[in-house]
C-alpha cells in the first residue's frame, strides 16, 4: 500500500505542476454544467414520462450520468494511457527495478487519475445541487458502493487493455468501443426504454446499464439497495467474470512480454 | 563539470543484504528473439518463425565485489543479458542467478539486491526535484520514512547534487541526470549494479571523473558488485579487473586486461626513429616476435612505424635490444591502445587458430 501511496504522490506532484492545467480542467468542468442544466430543463417535459421511475427529473438524471461516465472513463482509459507513456519513457523499466511488485506498480499509475476524477464528479456534484439537482445526500453511502461495483465491472476493459499495450504496443480501438457503446446504450444520457427494442436487448450485455439504473433509483429515487438487488447482482456477476478473464489475460501479456524482451518497449 | 563534488561525504555501506551465493552465476544461458517480419512475408507463411539468437550458452560466474566489464559491440546482447539478469526478460534456456537466487524462481529477492542503472534520464520524474525523485525511490524500495530521508540526502551528497536537490530535474544537465540515476540504484543499497553505456551521453571530461567516482565510491568504498556495459575498450580495460566480451550472444573471452590481450596474441606498438628501420627488426620478424610491419615517413624528419609484437612485455624488450643494436635513434615506442573491432577480431582469429590446430 505504501509504494502504491508513493507512485500516487509522485503523480500527484507531476500534475501539480502543471498549475494552469488543473484550474483549466476545473473551470472546463464548470463551464459544461451550465449548458447540460439548460438543455435538460428544456428537455424536461419531453423526458418526462420516461424517466419518470428514475426520479423524474432531466437534470438530475443526466448529472448521474455524466458523473459515472467520468469514472468509467478513467477506470478504461487511465490504464493503457498511463502505462504506454510510463513504458515510452523508461519509467515503467525503473520501477519494476524496484521491490515493487507489478500490481502495486500497475495500481498506483492510476491512482491519481481516480482521485483525480472524484475531484471533478465531487465539483460537479457542488454545483449540480446548487442548481437544484434533486438527489438525496442520505443516500450517498449506498450510492457509492453502487458506483464501486460500477468501476470494478469496468477496470477490467482498462486491464484488458493495458495487456493489449503490454503485448502488442497497442490498446486497439477497445478503450474507444467499450466507452462508445456504453454511452449508447448504458442510459448514461436517456433511459434505455426510449431506444429500439433491438437495442434494448443489446443493452443488456452492457454492464452500465444495470449499475446506472440502480444508482438512479438509490440517488434519485431513495430506494434502498435490496430494492436494487437483481441489478447489482447481474453488475457484481459483470465484475467478478471480467476481472478473472483480465487478469489471466494480464498475466499472459506480462509474460509474452518478458519473453519477447519487449516489457520495457514501446 | 565534475562528477563528485569536491569533498563529498561517502554513502555508508551498511546494512547490506547477506548473499546466498556468488555475485552472479551463468551456466549455458540462452536466449532468443524472434525476428520482425514484414507484413507481406507473414501473410505468405504466417506460421514460419525466425529467431535471432541473443545469448548462446553463456557461463560465467562473477565474484562478489568484482568490477566487471562486459565488452561487445551494438547487439552483441549486453542488454539482453542485464535485463534477463534484472528479471525483465525470460530467458529461454540455461540458469542465471544473482547472489544464489534464482532470476525466475526467485526474482523478488534478486531484485532486493541487484539494481539495474537505468541511464535513460527520461525514467526518471522531470517535474519532480531532484530529491523527490530519490523519496519516491526510496519508499518503492521499503526504507522506512525517515530512514530514507537521510539516505536520500547522503546520495545526494554524494552524486554531488546537494545544492540541486530542490531544483526540478528537468532543468539538470545530462551529467546531473547521469548522477541521479546513479543516486536512484543505490537508494536501498544493492549488492549489485548493472550499468548499461554508463557515459555514453556524458563529455571525455565527465565521463573521465564519472569512471573515477565508479573506481573509488561504489566499488571501492561502496564494495558493490558492479557489472558494466560497454563498447569502449579503453573504459572496461581501465575500469574493469576482468572483462568478458561479448560477439553476437557468444562470450568470446574472459579474464583480465592482460589475460585478454594475451590471448589476442600480440600488442600493437608505434615506435618513432631517425631513419626506417625494417632492416633491423627482420630476425625478430622471422622469429614469430613482430609482424605486420607498416612504416611511413613523417614532414618533421622521423619515421613512425606500427607494428604487432608477441609475447607481451618480453616481445616489446626484444624490440628495444634489437634497436638498440642496430643503433637507431629512439624518439619515442609506445603501446598503441586496440579498439574494441581490433580485440573482438584477435580473439576470433585465435581461436579459429587453435581450432584449426
Amino acid at each position: 500500500m505504501r509504494r502504491m501511496l508513493a507512485l500516487v504522490r509522485a503523480s500527484w506532484l507531476t500534475a501539480a505542476s502543471y498549475r494552469l492545467n488543473m484550474l483549466v480542467s476545473l473551470v472546463s468542468l464548470l463551464m459544461m454544467v451550465i449548458p447540460v442544466y439548460f438543455v435538460a430543463g428544456a428537455l424536461q417535459p419531453v423526458m418526462a414520462d420516461s424517466i419518470a421511475g428514475q426520479g423524474g427529473e432531466y437534470f438530475g438524471f443526466l448529472l448521474v450520468g455524466i458523473i459515472t461516465l467520468m469514472f468509467l472513463t478513467t477506470a478504461v482509459t487511465s490504464l493503457p494511457t498511463a502505462l504506454g507513456s510510463s513504458i515510452a519513457s523508461g519509467t515503467f523499466e525503473a520501477l519494476l527495478g524496484t521491490r515493487a511488485r507489478l500490481g502495486e506498480i500497475v495500481a498506483g499509475t492510476v491512482g491519481y487519475a481516480f482521485i483525480w476524477t472524484a475531484v471533478r464528479a465531487l465539483l460537479l456534484l457542488v454545483v449540480g445541487l446548487a442548481l437544484g439537482a434533486p438527489l438525496m445526500g442520505e443516500r450517498s453511502p449506498a450510492a457509492l458502493l453502487i458506483l464501486g461495483l460500477i468501476i470494478l465491472a469496468y477496470i477490467p476493459f482498462g486491464l484488458l487493455a493495458a495487456a493489449g499495450v503490454l503485448a502488442f504496443k497497442t490498446s486497439g480501438s477497445l478503450p474507444a468501443a467499450v466507452l462508445t457503446v456504453s454511452g449508447l446504450l448504458g442510459g448514461v444520457y436517456y433511459p434505455t426504454q426510449v431506444i429500439p427494442s433491438w437495442l434494448q436487448d443489446l443493452s443488456m450485455a452492457v454492464p452500465l446499464t444495470y449499475g446506472l439504473r440502480a444508482l438512479r433509483a438509490v440517488v434519485l429515487e431513495g430506494g434502498s439497495l435490496r430494492a436494487s438487488a437483481p441489478d447489482l447482482a447481474v453488475l457484481s456477476g459483470f465484475a467478478l467474470a471480467l476481472f478473472g478473464l483480465s487478469l489471466y489475460v494480464f498475466t499472459l501479456a506480462v509474460r509474452h512480454a518478458k519473453g519477447s524482451g519487449t516489457l520495457a518497449q514501446y | 563539470m565534475s562528477v563528485v563534488a569536491a569533498g563529498a561525504h561517502t554513502v555508508s555501506p551498511a546494512a547490506r543484504i547477506p548473499l546466498a551465493g556468488e555475485a552472479i552465476h551463468l551456466a549455458g544461458l540462452t536466449k532468443r528473439f524472434v525476428v520482425r517480419r514484414s507484413l507481406g512475408a507473414a501473410l505468405r507463411q504466417p506460421f514460419l518463425r525466425q529467431w535471432s539468437p541473443a545469448l548462446v550458452d553463456i557461463s560465467c560466474t562473477i565474484e562478489d565485489g568484482e568490477f566487471f566489464g562486459l565488452l561487445g559491440p551494438n547487439g552483441a546482447g549486453k542488454t539482453t543479458l542485464f535485463k534477463v539478469l534484472a528479471t525483465l526478460v525470460l530467458p529461454d534456456g540455461g540458469s542465471a542467478a544473482v547472489g544464489g537466487y534464482d532470476v525466475i524462481r526467485q526474482a523478488n529477492q534478486v531484485r532486493k539486491i541487484l539494481a539495474p542503472v537505468i541511464t535513460d534520464d527520461r525514467s526518471l520524474y522531470w517535474r519532480l526535484t531532484a530529491r523527490e525523485n530519490l523519496e519516491l525511490y526510496a519508499r518503492l524500495q521499503d526504507l522506512p520514512e525517515e530512514a530514507g530521508r537521510r539516505r536520500v540526502s547522503e546520495l545526494l551528497d554524494a552524486v554531488g547534487l546537494c545544492d540541486a536537490g530542490s531544483k526540478m530535474v528537468g532543468a539538470f544537465s545530462s551529467g546531473m541526470k547521469q548522477r541521479l540515476l546513479i543516486a536512484r540504484a543505490l537508494v536501498a543499497r544493492p549488492r549489485i549494479l548493472l550499468l548499461d553505456e554508463p557515459t555514453r551521453s556524458l563529455d571525455p571530461l565527465s565521463a573521465r571523473t564519472f569512471r573515477a567516482f565508479l573506481r573509488e565510491e561504489i566499488s571501492g568504498r561502496q564494495g558493490c558488485t558492479v557489472l558494466l556495459a560497454t563498447h569502449n575498450t579503453e573504459e572496461a580495460l581501465e575500469l574493469c579487473g576482468r572483462v568478458g566480451v561479448l560477439h553476437q550472444g557468444k562470450l568470446l573471452a574472459v579474464g583480465s586486461a592482460a589475460d585478454l590481450i594475451r590471448q589476442m596474441g600480440s600488442e600493437r606498438y608505434r615506435l618513432w626513429t631517425r631513419c626506417p628501420v625494417p632492416g633491423s627488426l627482420a630476425a625478430l620478424e622471422r622469429e614469430g616476435v613482430v609482424d605486420g610491419i607498416v612504416s611511413q615517413p613523417d614532414a618533421e624528419g622521423w619515421t613512425r612505424t606500427e607494428m604487432d609484437v608477441a609475447g607481451g612485455l618480453e616481445g616489446a624488450a626484444k624490440v628495444i635490444d634489437a634497436l638498440g643494436r642496430a643503433g637507431a635513434s629512439v624518439g619515442r615506442f609506445e603501446s598503441v591502445p586496440r579498439t574494441l573491432a581490433d580485440l573482438i577480431e584477435g580473439i576470433i582469429d585465435r581461436r579459429r587458430r587453435s581450432s584449426d590446430a
